[in-house]
């Protein structure tokens, strides 16, 4: 079945009177691994939360447009049911549960759990992907470093066994080392399981290497898009995008 | 007998009040983790409940185990209706806005009562065994030690079930980071209701244990007050703590009642309640989050 993720034309508005996306459109197909790329503000998060159905929750809600999932209907759906759809959420900020063990941190995402296998199975293949779980699996994962709770964050997104996962900054606050570790991993989920990744990343440069396609919002509008071969060779993409972030790490 | 053992005894008598105490604060606890929602209806929730065994036992003569499992059935509808009809539209109101409800509804549950049983003391039938226990030379009522050891059991039953059981992660999933735990698929709102039905059961069968021990009035529910200072002693976030806090002020009562007039039995909770309120807000037995960015 293809899982293909369309967003149309998107309108979301916070607190009946704060717009935070215009019209905005995107297509994750199947497998792939696509970007959305933009300044602070600029809708990017609204964006996930948009398809993860989290706006009710912070008083936004979609005005206009459509989000479907292999032709379902996302807007109608609650957002645990749109998780066990198949869509997992790596949130910002990881929002890993700090007073509970990285066990029970998982065990937590066997709420999303679609697949029929064993919650051994679906842990050995999180431990797999990241061994040094398995080793702090009793800890609280408030000791955690930032980088292992960056780990145990996409962990439980690998229980659910998901069709697609919406990666919010992962990088975020972490060293590059680990920031390339946590990438490569990324890579290897999405080519092994096949699962369709849609990232949303401040670090361009790292969103642009490990994606096949992307898209550029600006004051929430999708106003580029294209393969990331072409972003990157793109000139205001280097200026602003890239060219800031050549410019932050000297 | 000595000065010792009336001390021992009116200890013991204490603790094994305590004991209800800590079966009512566990409601109250629960209901507030899920949803950060203060219950101030518990008292009136656990009261009507203990109606609802009257009513069934006696009433209709359903015998006491009939009339328990009827009081329980009755008990978790009400607090599901009460849920769903007047908390949950007020979810991510202003906290007093909810502790507000919550106090009007335990005003209604009082007047309804009233209305329907009147006023009067009530005798419901003794589920408890009158024998006393005797711990060598201490003397402790029957009822009150065996409402003790159900509580106790049951209080602890309830820590270790969420302490290790999947729906456990979920309350505390939910409780830690709502939208985290929606992320994870786990239906917030079920939780909310899910500690609901806790809540009355924990007020179901403290509400019938303590109109056991003393008698069925609509004024039943006033005793939740001490749980009050129970809660704050415990920490509003700590389950194992309200066993230890339950405890505390069962014992404090008692022994104030031994020590000084029948008045300042009122108190004492509320003074400790205070104290720990200004040298330790989050109680004995509350955690700060653990965090590292």
């Amino acid at each position: 079945m293809a899982a293909v993720l369309e967003v149309k034309d998107l309108e979301v508005v916070y607190q009946g009177v704060i717009q935070a996306l215009t019209s905005l459109s995107l297509t994750v197909p199947e497998g792939a691994i696509v970007t959305l790329l933009g300044a602070n503000g600029a809708g990017k998060t609204t964006t996930l939360k948009a398809i993860s159905g989290f706006l009710p929750l912070e008083d936004g809600r979609v005005t206009r447009g459509s989000i479907t999932i292999g032709g379902q209907d996302l807007l109608k759906l609650a957002p645990h049911q749109i998780v066990r759809r198949g869509i997992f959420q790596v949130r910002e900020g990881r929002h890993v549960f700090s007073e509970m063990t990285v066990e029970e941190n998982l065990i937590a995402a066997t709420f999303a759990q679609r697949a029929a296998r064993s919650r051994k199975e679906a842990f050995d293949e999180v431990y797999n992907y990241f061994p040094i779980l398995s080793q702090r699996r009793g800890q609280a994962a408030g000791y955690l470093s930032g980088g292992e709770q960056q780990m145990l964050a996409i962990g439980r997104a690998l229980v659910a066994d998901p069709e697609m996962i919406l990666l919010d900054e992962p990088s975020l606050g972490l060293a590059p080392l680990i920031v390339k570790e946590i990438f490569e991993i990324i890579a290897r989920i999405n080519r092994e399981k096949g699962v369709s990744m849609l990232l949303v990343e401040q670090n361009a440069v790292i969103a642009l290497k490990y994606a096949s396609y992307g898209y550029v919002i600006e004051s929430g509008r999708t106003v580029l898009e294209g393969t990331t071969e072409k972003l990157s060779a793109d000139q205001d993409i280097q200026k602003f995008y890239l060219g800031v972030e050549a410019h932050e790490a000297a | 007998m000595s000065p010792l053992q009336q001390f021992i005894e009116y200890s013991i008598v204490g603790i094994a009040a305590g004991g209800i105490y800590a079966l009512i604060a566990l409601g109250i606890i629960l209901i507030f983790k899920s949803s950060r929602t203060f219950n101030f209806a518990m008292g009136e929730m656990m009261m009507l409940s203990a109606y609802f065994f009257y009513a069934a036992a006696v009433t209709f003569a359903l015998g006491p185990f009939l009339g328990m499992i009827v009081a329980l059935i009755g008990s978790i509808i009400v607090a599901l209706v009460i849920e769903r009809v007047a908390i949950r539209p007020m979810l991510g109101r202003p906290f007093i806005a909810v502790v507000m409800v919550t106090f009007g509804i335990g005003s209604i549950i009082r007047g309804i009562v009233g209305m329907i049983w009147g006023p009067n003391d009530l005798q419901i039938p003794a589920i408890l065994s009158r024998s006393p226990i005797m711990l060598g030379e201490i003397f402790v009522p029957g009822k009150t030690a065996r409402a003790f050891a159900i509580a106790v059991v049951i209080v602890v039953g309830l820590i270790a079930y969420l302490r290790y059981s999947r729906a456990g992660v979920a309350l505390r999933a939910a409780a830690a980071d709502a939208v985290t735990a929606y992320s994870m698929g786990i239906d917030v709102r079920r939780i909310i209701s899910f500690t609901w039905i806790l809540a009355a059961i924990t007020g179901c069968i403290s509400g019938v244990l303590m109109a056991n021990v003393n008698t069925l009035t609509p004024h039943l529910g006033l005793v939740a007050l001490n749980v009050l200072a129970v809660v704050i002693l415990g920490g509003m976030n700590s389950l194992g703590g309200v066993l230890i806090a339950g405890f505390i002020i069962g014992w404090l009562e008692a022994i104030t009642g031994l020590f000084l007039p029948t008045e300042f039995r009122e108190i004492t909770p509320y003074l400790l309640a205070l104290i720990v309120l200004l040298v330790r807000p989050t109680g004995l037995f509350g955690t700060k989050e653990i965090e590292r960015i």
